[in-house]
């Protein structure tokens, strides 16, 4: 009944209190650390005057819906205010490390598409044979490999042992293109792989899922050859729970971002994220947890809206 | 038969695990604390097979005893979510209406966080620790949890055999714990062994990054913590916890999709 554009409207309004959500949460949760924020950061030079001029300075001393108001205008504004310790503002310490995770992010979803469908493309197309078993076998022990250490053994094979890859730092896309690259393969690699072989293994499903349907038995009885119905028959049919299952793994790529960041030392928000709950230094975890969660939710939300707006069976929901 | 060899195989990997955890005490190991500077990064041996890490402590001794943690961790965290999040869900899908709003609306926004994400965040807030990190894991599960018992209500609660219960006059605390629950039972039952093959990655995720379990504790991801400062004299420091962490997973995922396909025959075969 409703047309795609009011399915997508009614997803985008229905963000809104989750996204407030989200913020109560984040700002909520860092109001629970024990003890004075300004007598944490300060440590052992904390005096009086300190922690009052910090409090005041923080807005620390206000009530705390009302704290909590005056920061969601900033985060509106685009301004998270400054962080604790060097007193930088946010925003910008966010903004100067978004594009490294972005670019990080869009590598490993090129590098799990381009493994993770054609695996289940050939396991699929040929049930119970060989590539089949090798997709199942590489889908389960792919999604049971902790990635950090699966970055630890990519660093240790192609960058320190063979020498073929730079194992951490990073050069800006805009100084040198192909040295960006070469620093970005391996990160982008061990953050696709996992994620590839659960694509690879709902893939084959889908497939396995059209194969059994009769225009496809039709196809072959009008004697189509198997790579013509592989190709015009089974994958553009096969294609609506791929792209939805990719979707999905964008999302999950944000949060594994966090630990690949942190390996090979990449300039990015998750590594933002990581030293600032290191080093308690909370208005910084604040707003990283709340803008890597709003991209979570948001690419998760794209993926929904596309999903219905391409298979209207999904809008009756 | 063949469909019953995978679970039957990542159930025996997990007994196999929890049995090795439980009798470390007696097994013939090394010491896992005991520092011993002359046999510091000393390489896999007969007697000791995975070597000895920068401390010349047994890494084998320290793989069996980080399991405890591992281990403990999965378990009490699905346990704690599953004693939280099932009766949230099934008070949830029984409702409806006002009641369904106000459970599940804030559990939406605990889901609309990546989990690691969600685990590290709390755990900035809470401090470092075994007890504390399963706490977090049961916050970040509960909503998923929750969501499955809904589901399985919701689907189940229109069924004649409840309305011929109501119809008895059984009370709304008999029909949902008699007649509704067994019926989750399935789908919760493979969402916990899911649930902990997730919780023994992020712990060794966690403890890594260092937000996780404490250092004396021997944690399969504090060892590659350690080892990464060793990898190119003695790279078995990092690949035994690394191969360790991934053989529990391993079983626990083997387990999920046996279950799944053993239980529920309408599922699409093989998935």
């Amino acid at each position: 009944m409703s047309s795609p554009w009011i399915f997508a409207a009614r997803r985008l309004v229905l963000a809104v209190p989750l996204l407030l959500g989200m913020s109560i949460l984040v700002f909520g949760l860092m109001r629970l650390v024990p003890g004075d924020p300004a007598v944490v950061v300060l440590g052992y030079k904390a005096t009086p005057e300190g922690v009052r001029a910090l409090r005041e300075a923080f807005h620390l001393d206000e009530p705390v819906p009302q704290q909590y108001l005056r920061w969601l205008a900033g985060v509106l504004r685009g301004d998270f205010g400054l962080d604790f310790r060097q007193n930088e503002p946010i925003g910008r310490m966010i903004l100067e490390r978004l594009p490294v995770t972005l670019e990080l992010t869009l590598l490993a979803t090129l590098c799990t598409a381009l493994i993770g469908i054609p695996l289940g493309l050939v396991g699929g197309a040929r049930r119970h044979g060989f590539a089949d078993r090798a997709t199942l076998a590489i889908g389960l022990v792919g999604v049971s490999i902790p990635d950090f250490w699966l970055g630890i053994m990519l660093m240790l094979g192609l960058s320190l042992g063979a020498g073929l890859l730079p194992s951490g730092g990073f050069v800006p896309l805009g100084e040198a293109p192909l040295d960006n690259l070469r620093h970005l393969v391996l990160p982008a690699l061990t953050l696709a792989l996992s994620r590839a072989a659960v694509l690879g293994r709902l893939s084959r499903a889908a497939v396995l899922d059209v194969v059994q349907r009769g225009f496809v038995q039709f196809a072959r009885a009008k004697g189509l050859a198997e790579r013509d119905i592989l190709f015009r028959h089974v994958l553009p049919n096969a294609a609506i729970p791929i792209v939805t299952v990719l979707g999905l793994q964008i999302g999950y790529m944000l949060g594994g971002a966090i630990v690949v960041e942190m390996i090979f030392t990449l300039p990015g928000v998750g590594r933002l994220t990581l030293d600032a709950v290191l080093e308690r230094n909370y208005p910084v975890v604040q707003s990283t947890v709340l803008v890597i969660g709003a991209m979570f939710m948001l690419v998760n939300l794209a993926t929904d809206i596309l999903y219905g707006l391409i298979d209207p069976r999904v809008r009756r929901r | 038969m063949r469909r019953r060899r995978l679970p039957l195989a990542g159930l025996g990997i997990v007994v196999t695990l929890a049995v090795l955890t439980v009798l470390a005490p007696l097994l013939p190991l090394g010491s896992p604390t005991d520092i011993a500077k002359d046999l510091a990064l000393r390489g896999p041996t007969v007697a000791e097979p995975f070597g000895m890490d920068d401390l010349g402590r047994s890494i084998l001794s320290r793989v069996v005893y980080a399991y405890r943690i591992s281990l403990g961790v999965a378990v009490t965290s699905a346990v704690l979510a599953v004693l939280i999040g099932v009766p949230l869900g099934l008070v949830a899908g029984y409702c409806e209406g006002l009641a369904d709003q106000l459970i599940m609306r804030p559990l939406d926004v605990l889901m609309a966080f990546p989990a690691v994400l969600l685990a590290i965040a709390l755990m900035s807030v809470f401090g470092t620790g075994a007890v504390l990190l399963s706490v977090a894991l049961a916050i970040v599960y509960t909503p998923v949890m929750a969501r499955v018992a809904r589901a399985a209500v919701l689907a189940t609660k229109v069924e004649v055999y409840v309305d011929g219960a109501r119809a008895l006059g059984a009370t709304m605390p008999r029909l949902v714990l008699n007649h509704i629950a067994p019926n989750a039972a399935t789908p919760m039952l493979v969402q916990t062994s899911v649930l902990m093959a997730i919780g023994i990655l992020i712990e060794a995720a966690l403890s890594f990054l260092g937000v996780g379990v404490r250092p004396p504790t021997p944690s399969l991801g504090l060892m590659l913590a350690d080892g990464r400062g060793f990898m190119l004299q003695a790279p078995w420091m990092v690949v035994f916890p690394g191969l360790a962490v991934m053989l529990a997973v391993l079983g626990f995922n083997m387990l999920a999709d046996g279950l799944r396909d053993w239980l529920d025959p309408q599922a699409p075969a093989g998935r």
